[in-house]
């Protein structure tokens, strides 16, 4: 067995040898700026390819920070700060942007980050057709004004630019292996580690060390960054309570376990859950297309006693699919929708239909099944037979699209405004997918676009709208549960169930 | 006297070469009929994941994608190509080796496999010879004794049957790795590792296929034992003063052996399904979660290795198991 395991190391470092992107000090640095202590984190998956065009958001993101710097930096408030890049700022209308980079950054390979790199990443991830390709499709050209400077121009404002330059799409690596074979396997970024090949299994654990001479001693606390795969919650939270890992997602129920085993809880909102009513025009389900019978829906979920039911309480009952950070949350919408299953009833008949509606679900992979069980009551209550459809695999995001769905239950990501507009509300979004609109909502859309700073403030219209229209059934805010022992502290980042990887530091 | 040895020993030896040109014209039948067994199966495979539907561009691109941008992955993967011709470009390639690389994590498959298939083979061989000895053992104990320790391997058998492996080992883990830190809660498995962190890590994986499947064994075992013990033959032993210590090993064993390496033979294909829920429980870096998760994405290159590899191992046990009837009773040898 180790005979095996020293051939993997052997042929995995002769192909970083041969695909020309070894990192300068890739596996052989460590102790650099960072302290002794070790940082060892259970981890759901791990990147596709560590190609950072082909970065992903949430859980997604944090392996890609153990190695790659993006432009700016997130603080765990969600406030923006400098990082590869020293200042950034927009024209007057908000079509062109402006960056300052850092001259004192090179890459694990060796080359040096200047505007040529960052422009070359940029294109790179423009072009290479990631999953967050959207995340710079308003950028028409990015130019490399001087050597520490670099200039996006856009075809049309977008909000969320600059919160983009702080995941996947700013996230920089070496210009020399973009587009390479090797890059997929071994990240070549300018961040806080690099890999150690030699010591990884891919699907089981990713093993980094501290960079040495990295430009930013604040953001490297660990001598050693291990990401070990847990899909499995219970393996999760074993790992957690035997001291395998130093922390942990787990769930309200697992959660109970870290909790006897005297694990900390670091915990934001960062999903709802709920319905999408999409079918708001009544093309597949007529019933759906009057306000009316959506109202009724909500009014029907006593939301409280779902969300004790499902997640032990562990969440915050809803009415507004905006989440509390994004700046677009109003207060009064919350409880928009009580429970009350006498107005439902009186909604439907003032609709015509008092003899009943039927409402289709498909089952997702994944779903609490208790859920449905519970929707399905509530429904069935107020005169509404839900209907659950076969579990689908991997069609899911196609199907929605080509609106074989009048309706799903989902889980859907509370970020940025301008982030969920284009999610759930836009025509251009996935999950609008009968493409709901009118001149009112759209003047509405186009106001949250060109607001800049204020887009969370004009976004407060829409979320009315959508609220008031009962474009969506939401039941709560699901609160995310992420544990780790007292070896470290973990600063909890809004709009993420797993932090940012800047957020961990040794307790001590 | 010296005329009729040698003429035994020349007819023996006839008989020894003409068993052994049989058996390999077997083991050549059987490799040739494993053959058109993998290549019905991988077709059955590709062609069902094909039906399955769904857009696999779409996965890896993201749900916010464009459908420029799927289309674009999917001539980039090949999928806009005829069924049959992806087909007929993945066989070419298998046939030379080349199983290709993940359409989501671009490893080649031929590594993910070969990375995780010693760890899921050493714990079911592990596995399967202590359930093997241990079935044998209490197997013949309770057809020889009957009386109590017969009773208890019945009992046995039918709690090992109705507890899920995985239940048990969750119990194990609860009990043996978080309670008295005796093992690693999941795997510690990686490069470089020695062999004692291969031992500890696949202990209680191992014990737990143990727990679930020896008392089954054993009573399958039983079952023939008892049954040969009943034949005419070995009355006719009896009655010929042989003693039943001989009779069991001698014979009664060797008729037996079929039967309990058919049975054996069977748990441990069940167990290559069943393995994916203890790999998971115990994060194990094997088989199981590869097959899940690619079979989920609908990754065909590696749900095409993953499916290779399953198949291959039972071509082959099913091989060495009739190999080893054969040898040890001339009764099932081929004709």
């Amino acid at each position: 067995m180790k005979l095996s395991t020293k051939a993997l190391g052997l042929a995995a470092a002769a192909s970083v040898a041969l695909t020309g992107c070894a990192s300068g000090g890739g596996g052989t640095t460590s102790g650099g700026n960072a302290g002794p202590q070790p940082l060892t984190l259970g981890i759901f998956g791990e990147p596709r390819s560590w190609d950072s065009s082909q970065a992903h958001v949430g859980h997604g993101l944090q392996p890609y920070q153990v190695a790659y710097d993006s432009l700016l930096l997130r603080e765990p408030d969600g406030k923006l700060s400098p990082m590869l890049a020293t200042k950034w700022q927009y024209n007057q209308d908000n079509t062109v942007l402006t960056l300052d980079l850092r001259t004192d950054v090179t890459f694990s390979d060796g080359e040096k980050f200047d505007a040529a790199a960052a422009k070359a990443n940029l294109d790179n991830f423009r072009k290479a057709n990631g999953p967050q390709l959207n995340q710079l499709a308003v950028v028409e050209e990015v130019k490399a004004v001087d050597a520490d400077t670099v200039e996006l121009d856009l075809s049309a404002p977008d909000p969320s630019l600059e919160f983009y330059l702080s995941q996947a799409a700013g996230l920089m690596g070496s210009p020399k292996a973009l587009g390479s074979e090797g890059i997929k396997t071994v990240p070549v970024g300018s961040g806080p580690y690099v890999l150690d090949k030699a010591s990884s299994v891919a699907g089981s654990q990713l093993v980094f060390t501290a960079r040495e001479g990295y430009w930013n001693k604040d953001l490297q606390k660990f001598s050693k960054v291990t990401l070990k795969t847990l899909q499995d919650s219970t393996a999760r939270t074993n790992a957690l309570v035997s001291g395998q890992v130093d922390a942990a997602l787990l769930d309200p129920k697992t959660g109970k376990q870290a909790e006897g085993a005297g694990m900390k809880l670091v915990t934001n909102q960062v999903d709802w859950t709920g319905l999408l009513l999409m079918d708001r025009n009544g093309e597949v389900n007529k019933a759906l297309g009057d306000v009316r019978v959506r109202q009724a829906i909500n009014h029907a979920f006593d939301r409280k006693t779902i969300l004790d039911q499902v997640r032990l309480g562990r969440g915050t009952p809803t009415s507004q699919v905006f989440g509390k950070e994004s700046g677009a949350w109003v207060e009064d919408l919350e409880d928009k929708y009580s429970y009350d299953p006498e107005k439902a009833k009186a909604l439907l008949k003032e609709a015509g239909y008092s003899s009943g509606v039927t409402l289709d679900l498909p089952a997702l992979p994944a779903e609490e099944p208790t859920l449905l069980a519970i929707l399905k009551q509530q429904l069935s209550d107020v005169g509404i037979t839900l209907n659950v459809g076969a579990p689908i695999a991997n069609t899911f995001a196609t199907d929605v699209a080509a609106k074989k769905y009048p309706a799903i239950q989902f889980n859907l990501f509370q970020g940025e405004p301008w982030v969920a507009i284009n999610q759930m509300i836009s025509t251009k979004a996935l999950y609008n997918p009968f493409k709901n609109t009118n001149p009112e909502l759209q003047a509405m859309i186009d106001a949250v676009q060109t607001a800049g700073p204020e887009a969370g403030e004009k976004a407060k219209d829409v979320n009315r709208y959508v609220t008031e229209n009962a474009w969506f059934a939401p039941l709560f805010r699901v609160d995310q549960m992420y544990y780790h022992n007292s070896k470290i502290t973990v600063t909890p980042q809004v709009q993420q169930a797993v932090p940012s990887i800047y957020n961990y530091a040794p307790a001590n | 006297m010296v005329e009729g040895r040698n003429r035994f020993s020349t007819t023996s030896a006839t008989e020894s070469t003409l068993w052994s040109t049989r058996m390999f014209s077997f083991i050549l039948k059987r490799l040739f009929s494993g053959i058109v067994v993998l290549l019905t199966v991988s077709a059955l495979t590709f062609f069902l994941l094909y039906f399955a539907g769904g857009s696999i561009a779409r996965n890896i691109v993201g749900d916010q994608a464009s459908p420029e941008q799927v289309a674009a992955k999917e001539v980039e993967l090949g999928l806009d190509q005829p069924l049959i011709a992806r087909f007929a470009s993945w066989l070419t390639s298998a046939a030379t080796g080349d199983l290709g690389r993940s359409w989501f994590t671009s490893e080649p498959v031929a590594q993910a496999l070969s990375s995780r298939i010693p760890v899921t083979m050493v714990m079911v061989v592990t596995a399967m010879l202590l359930i093997g000895i241990l079935a044998a053992l209490l197997g013949v104990a309770a057809a020889v004794k009957r009386g109590p320790i017969d009773r208890a391997v019945q009992v046995s058998a039918i709690i090992g049957d109705s507890i899920p492996g995985f239940v048990i080992g969750i119990v194990l883990v609860t009990l043996l790795a978080i309670q008295l830190k005796l093992f690693p809660a999941t795997s510690t498995i990686a490069p470089g590792v020695g062999v004692d962190a291969w031992i500890l890590s696949l202990a209680l994986p191992v014990l737990a296929l143990v727990l679930n499947g020896v008392a089954g064994g054993a009573q399958q075992i039983r079952s023939a034992v008892i049954k040969q013990l009943e034949r005419d033959y070995v009355r006719t032993l009896r009655s010929r003063g042989i003693s039943e210590n001989e009779i069991l090993f001698k014979h009664v064993l060797r008729s037996a052996a079929p039967a309990g390496l058919t049975v054996l033979s069977l748990q441990l294909i069940g167990m290559l399904g069943g393995v994916v829920i203890i790999e998971a429980i115990f994060a194990l870096p094997g088989i199981g979660p590869l097959a899940v998760s690619s079979t989920s994405q609908g990754d065909l290159p590696v749900v095409m290795g993953v499916v290779i590899y399953t198949v291959a191992v039972v071509i082959v046990v099913n091989l060495v198991v009739d190999v080893i009837n054969g040898w040890l009773n001339p009764k099932v040898r081929v004709s």
